[in-house]
């Protein structure tokens, strides 16, 4: 009778079973399955990212300048509570530039794992009704972050610009790096910290905490050199420091984005030398980008494993 | 049969759902914050409580049938849909599938109440796996089922209860599904709104979709349904015709 309901059904014998659900987890792909099924995703991907800024600041006047109002004053702050009541820009030249530089790059780190770390129990509604694959929304937390990082980072070279520090250099080759570590190591936290949090709620809190104290462990108010030159400090402190990635990341986008702290320059008639950058540092950026890699297969494994129960432990 | 209902002769139609001895077992911990799980570390037995919401599901659903999954609160049901759509997964057995798979378990899911209708109804087509091309094509279609208006453009916070589930609705008989599974979402709308839902459902069976259809009321199920299964405890106890699967029903409700 209907042709339609009769091809459909033809259609359908051709096709090959797929899993829907299985209580064997092998049968749940490898990291690369769960990497083309996130591409065969990318323009939901897209609509959830710009759904989070859109979202955001929908009913504010100001909107998406609120994303710059807050670095802003930080950087006010750090300007005069630490550059000028503590002294630090008598010994740290552009003490502007230096402090935005690293608050811009550690703020991309920041909201990647804060906002990560949120992003599947804040869409709970979604993950209990729909099969999506879902590395899906800490990635889309990611690319918000990432819409804030840009916009933090035209205000920065706009700022070099207008000061004539803008780095022409082969310096500028860190930025990259340094933004391709922070996005690995990034992600790799989001969707690890994501998946615990379904479980253990108190890692939101535990977040909060342990960004605030590695703020303090990079280099980013302060310079490289008050580290390594810091009176009573063993030897070893600046290394173990440095063990650190974000560190090294923060390091190497001051490098690429702050043109004073490689020139000899003059403050108050004192002179100040270019910053010892870590010797090697080239090398350690190499190994903590491989190192951070295979942390963020081990983490989309880990993530792979739970989010099996997400929908009935939210 | 296929003259009582709407549905289609289909010859040698092949089986699209097919689930394997499903179990699944829900272990409900009372302790979610760390300070509770160190506190009740070693006693943590007795904050555990489990129990099976389905046991050893066998099932096959052909192309082009209706089913009216039937059963008591807490019998089972959405949790069996849940397993067929992945979005959980059983401690045992296997559920596979073929053809393109919707579930409408919970219509509006995916909205955001801050974002307007239009830019819901591009999300939400995403999610249920449109194209934004295709939302773009249907758009207006969309709009016309939902008979929602000039509200398209506001924010979708300020919508009754029944514009949300008619948008809702809208976008997902635009998915193209081969297989939909429903759950006790048509009793949202009102009575025109419902008629249309219901007249949608019935081109779909005509165009040879199956459907797996969750409600409590026994009369949409003899209208729509073919075969019914009643759920009771997590098992299937009856399978079959829908006359006998609704009286089987109303004896399970006793147990
Ligand atoms: N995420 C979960 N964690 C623990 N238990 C759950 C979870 N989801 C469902 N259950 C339990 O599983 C059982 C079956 O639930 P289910 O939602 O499948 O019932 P149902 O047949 O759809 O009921 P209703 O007619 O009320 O919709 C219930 O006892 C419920 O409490
Ligand atoms: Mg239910």
């Amino acid at each position: 009778m209907s042709s339609t309901a009769q091809e459909r059904s033809d259609r359908l014998s051709t096709l090959p079973f797929q899993t829907s659900s299985s209580s064997d987890e092998s049968a749940i792909g490898g990291f690369w399955a769960s990497i083309r099924e996130l591409l065969a995703h990318r323009e939901l991907l897209d609509l959830l990212i710009r759904r989070e800024l859109k979202a955001r600041y929908k009913d504010s006047s100001l909107g998406f300048l609120w994303s710059l109002i807050k670095p802003l004053t930080l950087l006010l702050i750090y300007y005069v509570a630490i550059g000028q009541f503590l002294g630090a820009a008598r010994g740290i030249p552009d003490f502007a530039i230096f402090v935005f530089a690293g608050l811009t790059i550690w703020g991309l780190y920041s909201e990647i794992v804060s906002a990560g770390t949120m992003s599947i129990v804040s869409n709970a509604g979604l993950i209990k009704k729909v099969y999506l694959p879902r590395e899906i929304f800490p990635l889309a937390a990611t690319g918000s972050a990432l819409f804030n990082f840009a916009v933090q980072m035209s205000v920065l070279i706009l700022a070099t610009i207008v000061l004539g520090q803008f780095p022409v250099s082969w310096n500028l080759l860190y930025v990259p790096v340094a933004i391709a570590i922070v996005l690995i190591y990034g992600i790799a936290f989001a969707i690890l910290l994501s998946a615990l949090n379904v479980y253990l709620r108190d890692i939101q809190y535990l977040v909060e905490v342990a960004m605030l104290l590695l703020f303090w462990a990079s280099p980013i108010v302060y310079a490289w050199s008050y580290v390594v030159n810091a009176v009573d400090v063993p030897s070893w402190l600046p290394n173990v420091f440095l063990l650190n990635p974000i560190s090294n990341a923060v390091l190497a986008f001051q490098k690429g984005m702050w043109q004073a702290g490689s020139e000899t320059r003059l403050i108050d008639g004192v002179s100040i030398l270019p910053q010892p950058w870590p010797a090697d540092l080239d090398l350690r950026l190499a190994i903590v980008a491989v190192v951070g890699l295979v942390l963020l297969i081990i983490c989309q494994r880990v993530f792979q494993k739970l989010q099996g129960n997400f929908a009935q432990e939210i | 049969m296929s003259s009582l209902f709407n549905l289609p002769e289909i010859k040698n139609p092949p089986v699209v759902i097919r689930a394997s001895d499903v179990s699944k077992r829900f272990v409900i911990r009372k302790d979610k914050s760390l300070k509770e799980r160190i506190v009740n570390f070693g006693r943590s037995r007795r904050h555990k409580e489990d129990f099976w919401a389905l046991r050893d599901i066998k099932l096959e659903i052909k192309a082009g049938s209706s089913i009216g999954l039937v059963g008591a609160n807490g019998s089972g049901k959405s949790t069996l849909l849940k397993v067929i759509g992945g979005i959980i997964q059983p401690n045992d057995g296997v559920v596979e599938r073929r053809g393109r798979l919707a579930a409408l378990l919970e219509l509006g899911a995916g909205f955001h109440p801050d974002l307007t209708g239009r830019e819901n109804v591009f999300l939400n087509g995403s999610i249920l796996g449109l194209t934004q091309k295709q939302t773009a094509e249907y758009f207006d279609s969309i709009v016309e089922f939902s008979e929602i208006g000039d509200f398209i453009d506001t924010q979708v916070k300020f919508y009754s209860s029944g514009m949300y589930v008619r948008l809702a609705f809208a976008i997902a008989v635009h998915v193209d599904p081969d297989i939909l599974l429903v759950d006790e979402v048509l009793s949202v709308g009102d009575e025109p709104f419902q008629d249309k839902c219901m007249a949608k459902i019935r081109e779909f069976q005509a165009e040879g979709r199956t459907i797996v259809f969750v409600s409590h009321s026994a009369a949409q199920v003899e209208d729509l349904c073919n075969r019914v299964i009643v759920l009771s405890h997590g098992q299937i106890i009856f399978d079959g015709a829908t006359d006998e699967g609704i009286v089987a029903l109303r004896e399970s409700f006793g147990k």
